[in-house]
């Protein structure tokens, strides 16, 4: 049920994008863009009974596989972008932001969703549900982070290199784009900062051992945590544009990466059914 | 007889005229409402309308021929006479089409031009000298600019120097809010710029220049202020956007001046707009990171490509104003077919009943109500039958153009003998005369 739902959901971000695209493309209908924001609206809408259902089908466990984070995290960007969008009335960005929504969602519409086995009675703590939440949430500011910076870039190539064509008229000014980048960054470093601080109160209580996927996330939260100290230092424009996109490319680079080699993290979400005598199963968590 | 009634338009503008003689002829105001009764008065005219503005004057008459559209004109200034050009029937329509959707415009596609043709509508209705003819070809030549600025391009892109530098700095600040615009130098160009800068909100102007006379004067000028040359180091740090226009033969924003100022800036972005000939800021400025630097050559290749966009744009243009064209000429078949048939229809029933009427008077007697009754009911039904396929037959042609068919008609039934005012029979003319045949009204 929640992932007919799902997969609903996703047909109505792809119309939203559609819309925004084709705002992007012909500027002249505006409407095209209002209608994408509705759109996108209903779809989060949608996709928020999807998890809430799923939540209810397998106990909330799903959503400390990587599949699982990649639902919550698709939902978190088409939620964190409209929120942006009533602060910053930039329709271009949703022709950038709701492709990356489909992108992360798309892969977790095929298979089967579930429940990844019983969970050991050490996970069940508020703590951790806040930890794959606050982490799914700063990923998805990151990543909306991404795609503006990608913007800024694309912008400043045409702006720089005299090129008055159809991106430099479509996309926004150089300023805007700047200045979004850096409130997202911010917004981002700081819930990755809760994130990480969550999921430290329980990697202590659980694991007596330092796992990769913390190790790279510190990295992550070094950088992060470096751009915004660098924008005091005066720092902007290109420099942070490609420095937001090398973070971004970071964070999904190493969440593959880490799970691609069988056993080399705890953070992969797949528990062995709970048998007594067992050693307890390590936890698991989305990125 | 009067002669039928026509659209004409006689006029001049900046392609046949040069500004001496435009500016003799142009009115406005009271002189123009003055000049629109004047037209309106005169013989053998229905309706006018003038549009009058710095690019062109063209005078509008629905009336038997062009003589008092030319007198405007001849009237006001002996030498227009070799500068006009006359147009009639459908040719004038598109004239007035192509000027409301700025195709005719100096600057293709300028905004302004519609704002001024309503104007002028505006005017000639307030002055009684349009009626319903002149408000249908208005209000289509409204709908037609309206649809080629929304269907097309072809108000898009800057073209003129001052109207990139505002889209770049656009595209690099958004607004200038809270931001200053250095200008460098006393050049026209550069206090142009500045000028349609402003649109962006600067918070201030500042203006430097070698000699403190000329540069206090600049200032003066533009609404900013003078800052002496010595401190163009500081100001290269104060300012985010810089327009360079100096008679200087060298470079005078060097890279090393420039790179030590965006240091100092702390690499906020600068933008640099060099409008000298020959060029005074280096070219090597503009690879330093977050220095965006344009000269002339820039700028004027970014307005030859928008004016080539323009103008392909036109084509498309075109084409919307040749269908509403078309569309206006039918509607206007249309019209005019509809006085024939209501004449026709009139006239056919105005001898039915009389033939009733005769019947009854002598036969009557014999007859009860309900028998009285079924005579006139047979007599209008005959007119009826007998008119059903002519009255679709005229319609049809007229909605296919075809405006033989209605005079045609009018011919063969007589109906030019009948005691009726002499303008409700223009042949393919207009209807507008007759508010009382014409069904739809207008928009």
């Amino acid at each position: 049920m929640s992932l007919e739902l799902l997969r609903i959901a996703a047909a109505l971000y792809l119309v939203a994008a559609a819309g925004y695209i084709l705002y992007f493309a012909r500027p002249r209908h505006a409407v095209a863009a209002r209608f994408g924001a509705w759109v996108l609206a209903f779809a989060f809408v949608v996709h928020m009974v999807a998890i809430g259902l799923a939540c209810k089908e397998f106990g909330g466990l799903e959503w400390f596989t990587l599949r699982g984070g990649f639902v919550l995290m698709a939902w978190l960007i088409a939620g964190a972008y409209l929120l942006v969008q009533r602060f910053h009335h930039l329709p271009s960005v949703g022709a950038f932001v709701t492709p990356m929504v489909l992108l992360v969602l798309v892969p977790t519409l095929f298979g089967e969703g579930g429940s990844p086995g019983v969970a050991p009675e050490t996970l069940r703590h508020p703590a951790l549900t806040f930890h794959v939440i606050s982490a799914s949430l700063g990923v998805a500011l990151f990543g909306i982070a991404f795609g503006v910076a990608l913007m800024y870039l694309l912008q400043e190539r045409e702006v720089k290199g005299k090129k008055f064509g159809v991106l430099f008229s479509r996309l926004p000014p150089l300023q805007s784009l700047d200045t979004l980048t850096q409130r997202l960054v911010r917004l981002g470093f700081v819930v990755f900062t809760v994130a990480l601080l969550a999921g430290q109160v329980m990697a202590h209580k659980v694991w007596k051992s330092w796992d990769p996927q913390q190790v790279s996330s510190v990295v992550v939260w070094l950088l992060y945590g470096g751009m915004v100290q660098l924008r005091h230092a005066g720092w902007h424009g290109r420099r942070y544009a490609k420095l937001t996109m090398v973070g971004f490319a970071l964070v999904m680079g190493s969440m593959f990466a880490l799970r691609a080699v069988p056993g080399f993290t705890l953070h992969t979400g797949t528990y062995a059914p709970a048998v007594p005598g067992v050693p307890p199963p390590r936890p698991g968590g989305a990125p | 007889m009067s002669q039928p009634l026509d659209l004409f338009l006689v006029g001049l503008s900046h392609k046949s005229a040069p500004i001496d003689v435009r500016e003799r002829v142009a009115l406005s105001g009271e002189a123009l409402k003055a000049a629109l009764t004047e037209l309106k008065g005169m013989e053998g005219v229905g309706e006018a309308f003038v549009v009058s503005t710095c690019n062109r004057v063209e005078v509008f008459v629905q009336a038997s021929g062009e003589g008092p559209a030319r007198h405007f004109f001849t009237s006001r200034a002996e030498q227009a006479t070799e500068h006009l050009y006359v147009k009639q029937g459908s040719e004038a329509v598109r004239h007035l089409f192509r000027v409301a959707a700025s195709l005719d415009s100096m600057v293709v596609g300028e905004q302004q031009i519609l704002g001024q043709v309503k104007e002028a509508y505006g005017l000639a209705s307030a002055a009684s000298a349009a009626g319903s003819f002149m408000s249908r070809l208005c209000n289509r030549a409204f709908v037609t600019a309206k649809r080629v600025r929304t269907e097309t391009d072809i108000g898009k892109g800057a073209t003129s120097m001052s109207q990139v530098a505002v889209d770049l700095v656009e595209k690099i600040f958004g607004d200038l809010e809270k931001r200053a615009i250095l200008l460098v130098g006393a050049g026209k160009m550069g206090a142009l710029s500045a000028k349609a800068l402003r649109v962006l909100g600067a918070e201030a102007v500042l203006v430097t220049n070698r000699s403190p006379e000329r540069g206090q004067a600049l200032a003066d000028q533009v609404g900013g202020t003078f800052r002496p040359w010595e401190q163009l180091e500081d100001l290269l740090v104060e300012a985010d956007v810089v327009i360079v226009s100096t008679g200087a033969p060298t470079f005078v924003l060097t890279e090393a001046l420039i790179r030590r100022a965006m240091k100092r800036r702390r690499h906020r972005n600068l933008c640099l707009i060099d409008l000298a000939v020959p060029r005074n800021v280096d070219p090597a400025c503009a690879d330093l990171d977050e220095v965006f630097a344009y000269d002339v050559d820039d700028m004027e290749k970014a307005v030859s490509a928008n004016h080539e966009a323009r103008r392909g744009e036109a084509v498309r243009a075109e084409a919307i104003v040749e269908a509403e064209v078309m569309a206006f000429a039918q509607e206007r078949e249309v019209r005019a077919a509809l006085p024939v048939l209501v004449e026709l229809r009139k006239r056919a029933e105005r001898i039915a009943r009389a033939e009733a009427e005769r019947t009854l008077s002598s036969v009557g007697a014999r007859l009860d109500e309900k028998g009285r009754k079924s005579v006139e009911a047979m007599a209008q039904a005959i007119v009826k039958k007998l008119l059903h396929q002519p009255t679709y037959r005229l319609k049809d042609a007229a909605a296919h153009g075809d405006s033989d068919l209605p005079g045609a008609a009018a011919a063969l039934f007589g109906l030019e003998e009948q005691e009726q005012p002499p303008r409700t029979r223009r042949a393919g003319g207009h209807a507008a005369a007759r508010p009382a045949a014409s069904p739809e009204k207008t928009k």
